[in-house]
């Protein structure tokens, strides 16, 4: 099926089995490899992406259901010039990551957080952030970053 | 490079890896794309214990999309095997098929392999291959089945090795104790569950024999070696390459039959670039799994509380095959050696035992047996705080090795070197505040409220083996040196290669910081360049929190002899003496003088382009290699402490403070040591409260998705306070290793939490609600 759909404010037509996940079309048809998969079953987060404004897991979606929608991924959050998002000099500073393969969805869910919720507290934060799984980090340096961004802070 | 030099280590310099992790740039193999490349999807067995007595390819070839299938019996696999090695007396040794051959031995293990244009349709073609089997009665528990099919001929008992470590004389010391505990505890089956599962790609050029294999693997050299065994190339014609890891933890320090299977079946299409990405389902089946042990234990106490004597009986449910190249004996001997861990004992007798059984095999994970005997040590002590009436912490204090008895030599006869043990038990105490918190028990146990406990866990953690402790059972190598390349370019910047890998940990960076300050530049100035063997000399990979020391020690070495080349070079070229000569941020200064006598890059520019100013004696070039190739390694001591809280009537448990010191000597970077001790806490709560896989008793496995397999999240994991204490280690850059040591006391924590709120001794892990519920309910 021809599919079209944006990603990151770039238009793409797309040919898709019915099948195919959103993630495998970011990462196999766009090269879009940013998005990482954990649990291919929705458990996990690392592929959460912004789909029309809200965090989906790539795995569970398949491709055909992003028709016409826009869709934000970790590639998009710095600016053009290369100047890293807040959240991405947070968890830089605060060492909110560490083999980088929850990173994306971390990121992802967090801005999405940061969005709609200016000021959340460390309790808010942590539950918000509870959907995605790190194996690294002990979860500290993550919700210091969100915090830390938060607040404003994370401006480089 | 100008202005003064500002030591790199002991800052938190910005991580060399994040910009492109952060960003989506990172480079996984998973990530990986290349012309022709096919994709391979894994038939895997529905069975525990069978016979295979028929694979039927054809619906598979017939699938559209689909371009080969191997199974066991295909020539280019059949007459290979994984066989893992030990010169322990004893030791059975057994094979494992790169795809099953005759039989299958744990549910989940490859039978066969479908080659297609892509994923997707090598599933279909998976789904499509047929397999009969004839099914054989399966083994799952270690300790209590009866035999009615042994998983290997070799070994009718399942017995692959067994062990005994003794010291004094533990009946005479037993008879003469005041008092006698006695402990039967079981740990529970967990596994590393890196977010990124195992993934593989491999390329073989028939023109030049040549094989190339992404993988992501904590181990590239000892990968290449082994290959290099298995597929019969030379060794220099293997490249294997580990680009970024997206976490290891031990399970892919391991080379898998799936690992040998792609690169045989690649080398069966040549100039076709396999690839194969393992989901999580096929993670949670057949990646090593770890910590399925019992402990069956005695030990005596004097009535002061000097612990006299421990008796051990130990089993470890190793799987269905001896994990390549570690063997059986990871997991036992690692038991039997550091069992009595922190604590002084003259007399000791431990027989430790590895059973195979048709489950997952066993592999390294994380602290390897530690949280499981530091759990089964601590019991012990609680149990025997309680027998005497003594304060639990108390009894620990009576008992530590202290720096005055260092070196200590183990009754396993390794040596401590630490004796760090009471300086944090003393550190986390204050931390902790307990006196608050044994105020805020008793306040509970006088007005109610949820019944409080606080538990407490002291462990030694052996980081860094060197020659004389090195990782594994009498294998056919050792595994104590590392090394390290340090260039500096033409242009005066510098590029490290050095052997050490990352799945994580920010080697890049904790390596640029050493090599920059060992030099006498800028940690900017400074690229590091890992997991590629065509690049490093030689490095045995990521274990036993081994790197910071020996790949640290290493990359010391290189980086301290090529600035002296730089300094010898820099003295002819100005005629000053070199004893004169100090280089810093990239200078080379007079010792004493503030303006530079000349700059690195133009030394470096001599030493590559201008052989017309090379002064006499001296060769072109600029770089050093170097060995760190220790004796022993570097023992770190640390203690965790926490207050919980339990809900009798739920089960409910609640952290409300978690407290952790460690010793990591002197300290690179520290935030990414205190990143890695929180993170391995956080994988210690796992096991200890959430994680386990279960298989029935027809060997199923019965958490096979992470809906059944708990990971915990930032909803669990608890605030972490960590500190630390200094003592410098015996090695280039004075660090102990922090890799594990945080996953080693959760379980003696949370158990020893359980026992100070409501009286009960779990004997079993992990302590969820539902077990709480059921040990406090009448």
């Amino acid at each position: 099926m021809k599919i079209v759909l944006t990603v990151n404010g770039e238009r793409h037509r797309v040919e898709v089995e019915p099948r195919r996940t959103l993630a495998d079309a970011l990462r196999e048809d766009l090269g879009l490899t940013g998005t990482h998969l954990g649990c291919e079953h929705g458990v996990c987060g690392a592929c959460t992406v912004i789909v029309d404004g809200l965090p989906a897991r790539a795995c569970l979606m398949f491709a055909v259901q992003a028709d016409g929608a826009a869709v934000e991924t970790v590639e998009g959050l710095a600016a053009e010039d290369g100047t890293l998002h807040p959240l991405q000099e947070a968890f830089s500073r605060c060492h909110g990551l560490q083999c980088g393969a929850c990173t994306p969805g971390m990121l992802m869910t967090a801005a999405h957080l940061l969005d709609t919720e200016p000021a959340p507290d460390r309790a808010r934060i942590r539950a918000e952030m509870a959907g995605n799984i790190c194996r690294c980090t002990g979860y500290v340096g993550i919700v210091d970053a969100v915090e830390e961004a938060a607040a404003g802070r994370g401006d480089p | 490079m100008t202005g003064d030099h500002r030591p790199a280590s002991g800052t938190p310099v910005r991580r060399k890896e994040d910009a492109r992790l952060l960003t989506g740039r990172g480079r996984y193999v998973s990530d990986l794309a290349l012309p022709r490349m096919r994709h391979v999807a894994f038939v895997r067995s529905p069975l525990a214990h069978g016979r295979i007595t028929g694979i039927d390819t054809d619906g598979a070839l017939a699938v559209d999309g689909v371009t080969a299938v191997f199974t066991g019996e295909h020539p280019a696999l059949a007459s290979v095997a994984l066989r893992a090695l030990s010169a322990l007396p004893g030791y059975v040794e057994t094979d494992q098929p790169p795809l099953a051959r005759d039989k299958v031995r744990f549910a989940g293990e490859a039978v066969a392999a479908v080659v297609a244009d892509d994923r997707y349709l090598a599933e279909d073609g998976a789904e499509a291959v047929v397999v009969d089997y004839e099914p054989l009665t399966p083994t799952v528990c270690a300790w209590d089945a009866g035999i009615t099919d042994p998983v290997h001929d070799e070994a009718p008992d399942n017995l692959l090795l067994s062990r005994t470590f003794t010291a004094g004389d533990v009946d005479d010391a037993l008879a003469g104790a005041h008092v006698v505990v006695d402990r039967d505890l079981t740990t529970n089956r967990h596994g590393g569950n890196p977010i990124e599962c195992r993934a593989g790609v491999a390329r073989y050029e028939a023109a030049d024999r040549r094989l190339t294999f992404w993988s992501g693997t904590q181990v590239p050299h000892l990968v290449r070696t082994q290959l290099a065994e298995l597929l019969d190339l030379p060794e220099g014609n293997i490249r294997v390459i580990a680009p970024d890891v997206g976490g290891g933890f031990g399970v892919k320090a391991v080379l898998y039959p799936e690992d040998v299977a792609l690169c045989l079946m690649a080398m069966a299409t040549p100039g076709i670039p396999l690839k194969w990405v393992e989901d999580r389902v096929e993670h949670l089946l057949a990646a090593t799994h770890a910590r399925d042990h019992r402990y069956v234990l005695r030990a005596g106490f004097a009535a002061d509380g000097e612990l006299l004597a421990v008796r051990a009986d130990v089993w470890c449910n190793v799987g269905a095959y001896s994990v390549y190249p570690w063997t059986a004996g990871i997991e036992p001997l690692m038991a039997g050696g550091l069992l009595t861990g922190p604590y002084k004992l003259a007399h000791y007798a431990c027989t430790v035992r590895g059973v195979t059984t048709n489950t997952s095999p066993s592999g390294p994970y994380r602290g390897v047996a530690r949280p499981a005997t530091v759990f089964a040590m601590e019991a012990l002590l609680d149990s025997g705080a309680r027998a005497l009436d003594m304060d639990p912490i108390a009894l620990r204090r009576r008992n530590l090795i202290l720096p005055a008895d260092v070196p200590y030599r183990m009754p396993s006869r390794l040596v401590d070197d630490s004796g760090a043990y009471e300086a944090c038990l003393d550190r986390a105490v204050a931390m902790f505040d307990l006196a608050g918190w044994r105020a805020e028990q008793g306040r509970r146990r006088k007005v109610g409220g949820r019944p409080l406990g606080i538990g407490v866990g002291i462990y030694n953690e052996l980081t860094g083996l060197g020659r004389a402790a090195s990782a594994g059972p009498r294998m056919p190598f050792r595994t104590g040196h590392d090394a390290c390349t340090v260039r500096i370019n033409p242009d005066g910047a510098v590029t490290v290669f050095s052997g050490v890998t990352s799945q994580g940990q920010g080697l890049e960076t904790t390596m640029a910081q050493v090599v920059a300050d060992a030099l006498g530049v800028d940690y900017d100035a400074v690229d590091v360049r890992i997991g590629d063997t065509d690049s490093s000399l030689w490095g045995f990979g990521a274990f036993s929190s081994r790197q910071a020391v020996i790949g640290g020690g290493a990359a010391h070495l290189a980086g301290a002899d090529v600035r002296a080349k730089a300094l010898a070079l820099a003295g002819a070229l100005c005629e000053v003496d070199v004893s004169d000569l100090d280089l810093r941020a990239g200078q080379v200064h007079v010792r004493g003088q503030e303006k530079p006598v000349i700059a690195l890059a133009e030394v470096a520019e001599v030493a590559y382009l201008r052989s017309d100013r090379l002064p006499e004696g001296f060769e072109p070039g600029l770089e050093s290699t170097k060995f760190y190739d220790p004796i022993r390694g570097a023992f770190a001591a640390g203690v965790q402490i926490a207050a919980l809280e339990f809900d009798p009537a739920t089960g409910e448990i609640g952290i409300l403070d978690w407290v952790c010191v460690e010793d990591a000597g002197r300290i690179v970077h520290p935030v990414i040591v205190a990143g890695q001790v929180a993170g391995s806490i956080a994988q210690g709560i796992g096991g200890a409260m959430y994680e386990h896989l279960v298989y029935d008793e027809d060997g199923n496995l019965s958490t096979g998705t992470l809906l059944d397999y708990l990971m915990p999240t930032a909803g669990e994991i608890p605030e972490l306070r960590i500190g630390h204490v200094c003592t410098e280690g015996a090695n280039p850059t004075h660090v102990r290793g922090v890799g594990e040591g945080g996953t080693l006391a959760p379980n003696a924590v949370v158990a020893g939490a359980l026992l100070d709120a409501l009286g009960v001794e779990v004997d079993d892990l992990p302590v969820t609600p539902a077990r709480v519920w059921e040990l406090v309910s009448p």
